[in-house]
């Protein structure tokens, strides 16, 4: 029974994964900008990659015809989804400022740019 | 109750499809992207739901090979951010 419970509560975080991938997927194609589409990049990687990572542990840990390798699987599961958690926000501020910084794209539908006063320029 | 096993193959066989489709639409914008920072967010993004797919066919396939490369691929996904932001800010790819 309880086994079943696991199974369910996995089961929904990989769907909710799927969804959030295909989520993300439209968003990259639909936005107008680069500095917009990174709200589609963090969907992706949070929603779409550590949720599901985190659906295969809980599934993992209950597959009895996986034999003595299921805790295998489980554990490197959860070691993935917590890299991931650490490593996909660091990467994408850490491109996104390079790319501010470097003037590659324009900040094209802007109000104000504050980052781009502080560093002298016109804004 | 239901039997686990066969419910994880339906689970499977059900979520493949929608994984399948969003890899497709970020490769539509890895190849179209007009700039070289949306294709890495984009191949970015695509690596690790790649690595969260490889996890998924470790259980369809009963095999515990596969599961190794989820974590080299999401590291190298990191690896690739940090060199273009790096060659971006300094204009030199050294280590």
């Amino acid at each position: 029974m309880l086994e079943h419970i696991v199974f369910i509560i996995g089961a929904i975080l990989v769907v909710i994964g799927a969804i959030c991938d295909l989520i993300a997927a439209i968003g990259f194609l639909r936005f107008p900008n680069f500095f917009v589409r990174l709200h589609a990049a963090t969907i992706g990687a949070i929603g779409g990659a550590v949720v599901p990572l985190f659906g295969v542990t809980l599934i993992a840990l209950v597959s009895d015809y996986l034999g003595t390798f299921r805790y295998y699987v489980a554990g490197a599961s959860f070691i993935t989804a917590i890299f991931i958690l650490l490593a996909a926000p660091t990467g994408s501020h850490a491109l996104a400022r390079a790319t501010h910084k470097a003037k590659v794209v324009p900040v094209y539908p802007k109000v104000v740019d504050h980052l781009e006063e502080d560093r002298g320029g016109k804004g | 109750m239901f039997d686990i096993f066969d419910a994880t193959m339906t689970l499977i066989t059900i979520v493949v499809p929608i994984f399948v489709l969003a890899f497709i639409l970020y490769s539509v914008r890895i190849f179209k992207g007009p700039s070289v920072s949306d294709m890495v967010l984009a191949v970015d993004a695509l690596s690790f739901d790649v690595a969260a797919f490889m996890c998924l066919l470790t259980l369809y396939f009963r095999s515990p090979f596969l599961i190794t490369g989820a974590i080299i691929l999401s590291l190298w996904a990191f690896a690739l951010d940090i060199f273009i932001a790096k060659y971006y800010e300094k204009k030199e790819m050294g280590g």
